[in-house]
């Protein structure tokens, strides 16, 4: 609408109106009306008392008026060579509002990324003057992935506006909350005694996020895990605070969710040993850095080789040999695990191939290649590439990997059996150990954790556990081999309590391609029959 | 459909048990501001307390519910909410808002007795329902629980 213009004599009484001020007022005629009495009579708040005309020559930045029906108004009072004043008045509700919008996450109505900035940075001035502490909680939702993607998007959003009121329970006069985007919100707490006043509030969000909502029917839960960034110790500038915030948030994630960390300054310091870590490790597969080693396997009734295990190894040119416990999580963690995971099971299938007696190759696969749904076509291109039977594979993999995603890794492990391949459960007895595992998949193999194998002999109760894995598996038709075995004496064990094959550093160390198909080439048993180590 | 009847039940645990002023103070305001806030959204139900837990049935339309569990999950004054029910109810079984002590001390029951006796607590709504009378069960269990921490 144009500006409403208004033309007042020299006592503030209104003389002229143009259409568009006739418009503003309506149903009051202003033609004749004071200028207070105008304004009273729409409602007008923080208006006429600064609005005297005495003030006309000195206010040339305009006033915003707020009407009773919440329209605002700027008024801009100027006066005229021939005597009176003019006021000219435009409503700026619509700018307003739009700017405000511009300012906050529009599902919540809490401050955006970049007013939540701007609002650091001027408590963080405020802060230095009077030498206080700020504290920036770095919050994000623990399992709120699965909601948004089992009921679906406005679910999700329902959830997180009712997450958004309780932050706005949870906090104090002065504190600030603010959704940066996601799943994530930022608290900005000033002018308290720090760090105490950072904990309880950290302490009471965990407890309140993690309260069930009741969303369209639905019982909801989630979780919130916090970091924790101070200034002045851990920084002075806004970005930095956040970055701060979002370490010690990633380490309270690391460390079981649902809980909050404070920033410590050894975690920028591991973050980057881990970001140059991913950088070689993403590299490492093309510059071939990565072999394998071949542990062999030994059946405890012919003693003779049955197969190798393919052990990945990393050898890096300035870190030096790097242990797969080293790496193997992270490449889990960043996805590489997949590319990583298809060349050992081509390269270990090519391997096999080539050796003169048809042993076994068993590879270990990752519940992230399960997740990636090209497994089962990564394996049958490896057999075919290599010409290897699918009966001498035997593909190895832990609880872990069910625990997850149980169904679409069955799918994928039936498959797979259709081809022939053998499916070996790896590090039986640690973890879960659910026995609902052996029966929701028939295994061709359990292998015995090593930590039940280390001093077996001396160990009755070790003993009786192993003895009721071989003897459930024997039943359920799996065969068991026991891992780590390093003494006599625990083979002489594993040997009377019936376990089909072992493997450790008695039977044979891993060793490289070349030494493993000369062992075999001997085509002369490993252990005598008798239990002798030849 | 949000308008059709459902029930929540829960119970969870008390976290006013500093003193028996404060916890009288804090269940004499609950009960008002909960019969203002659902007389108007007609959201019916109980109320049982004891120096242990706070047990809840509410009845009305699922949106009114789902706004008043949400205000009562903002409450400090209790945590470790469990959740019994939320789910469609055929009818109501508590057609106004009451409020019931439901504790085995003698000592709590005179104390809180005359407070909550003209709310309209009637104890023989508990009974004849399962899911009320394990609500009740789990409610005294609660207050066991306490008396021996």
């Amino acid at each position: 609408m144009a500006t409403a213009v208004l033309i007042l004599d020299e006592s503030g009484g209104v003389e002229y109106v143009n259409a568009s001020a006739e418009t503003l007022f309506m149903p009051v005629d202003p033609v004749g009306c004071t200028l207070p009495a105008l304004f009273a009579s729409c409602g007008a708040t923080h208006g006429g008392e600064f609005f005297t005309l005495a003030d006309a020559g000195a206010k040339p930045t305009p006033v915003r008026l707020r009407l009773a029906d919440e329209r605002l108004l700027d008024c801009t009072l100027r006066p005229l060579s021939s005597g009176g004043f003019v006021l000219g008045l435009d409503d700026v509700t619509a700018l307003v509002r739009d700017a405000e919008l511009a300012r906050c996450d529009p599902l919540t109505g809490l401050p955006n990324r970049s007013s939540l900035r701007r609002q650091l940075a001027e408590r963080l001035a405020d802060a230095r003057r009077t030498k206080q502490s700020v504290a920036v909680l770095y919050v994000d939702l623990d399992r709120f992935k699965a909601v948004n993607d089992s009921l679906g998007h406005p679910v999700g959003d329902a959830l997180l506006r009712k997450v958004a009121d309780r932050f706005r329970s949870a906090l104090r006069e002065g504190d600030l909350v603010a959704r940066p985007g996601g799943d994530e919100f930022v608290v900005i707490q000033s002018g308290a005694r720090q760090p105490e006043a950072a904990e309880g509030l950290a302490i009471r969000l965990v407890d309140l996020i993690s309260r069930a909502y009741a969303v369209d029917g639905h019982i909801l839960h989630v979780g919130a895990s916090v970091g924790i960034a101070l200034s002045p110790d851990d920084g002075h500038d806004p970005d930095v605070l956040f970055k701060n915030a979002d370490l010690a948030l990633y380490r309270a994630k690391a460390e079981g969710r649902s809980c909050y960390r404070f920033f410590e300054a050894d975690m920028n310091e591991r973050m980057q040993a881990r970001r140059t870590m991913e950088i070689d490790l993403r590299r490492a597969l093309a510059f071939k850095e990565l072999r394998l080693e071949y542990q062999p396997q030994i059946d405890l009734g012919t003693g003779s080789i049955v197969g190798f295990e393919a052990l990945i190894r990393w050898q890096h040119p300035v870190r030096g040999r790097v242990s797969p416990a080293d790496f193997v999580l992270l490449a889990e963690e960043i996805g590489v695990i997949v590319p990583i995971g298809e060349w050992v099971l081509r390269t270990a299938c090519k391997q096999a191939a080539a050796w003169e007696t048809p042993a076994k190759i068993s590879v270990n696969l990752s519940p992230v290649q399960f997740r990636s749904g090209k497994l089962v076509e990564t394996v049958v291109s490896a057999l075919a590439y290599s010409g290897l039977p699918a009966c001498r594979l035997e593909l190895e993999l832990t609880e872990g990997a069910l625990i997850e995603d149980g169904d679409l890794v069955l799918n994928a492990l039936s498959q797979l059996r259709m081809l022939g391949v053998h499916i070996a459960l790896d590090d039986f007895g640690t973890g879960y150990s659910s026995l609902s595992y052996l029966q929701k998949f028939p295994f061709d193999k359990v292998k015995i954790d090593q930590s039940f194998i280390r001093g077996l002999d001396g160990h009755p109760d070790m003993r009786a556990i192993v003895r009721a894995i071989i003897s459930l598996a024997s039943i359920l038709g799996m065969k068991t081999t026991a891992e780590g075995v390093e003494t006599q004496a625990e083979l002489e064990c594993v040997r009377a309590e019936g376990c089909s094959e072992v493997q450790g550093y008695l039977t044979g160390r891993p060793q490289s391609a070349e030494a493993a198909a000369a062992l075999l080439a001997l085509a002369s048993p490993v252990l005598a029959s008798e239990g002798m180590l030849k | 459909m949000s308008e059709k009847l459902h029930r929540l039940v829960y119970y969870s645990r008390n976290r006013v048990t500093e003193n028996s002023e404060e916890l009288t103070h804090a269940i004499s305001s609950i009960l008002t501001s909960s019969r203002v806030n659902n007389q108007r959204v007609n959201v019916t139900g109980a109320l049982m307390f004891n120096s242990g837990c706070f047990a809840q049935v509410l009845e009305g339309s699922r949106t009114a519910i789902e706004n008043t569990f949400e205000r009562i999950q903002q409450d400090h004054r209790h945590g470790d909410v469990s959740l019994l029910a939320f789910e469609p109810a055929p009818t109501r079984v508590f057609r106004n808002w009451s409020m019931g002590f439901i504790g085995a001390s003698v000592k709590d029951a005179a104390l809180y007795g005359v407070m909550v006796q003209d709310s309209g607590y009637d104890p023989a709504q508990m009974t004849g329902d399962a899911l009320f009378e394990r609500l009740h069960r789990l409610a005294l269990e609660e207050e066991g629980a306490l008396a021996f921490a």
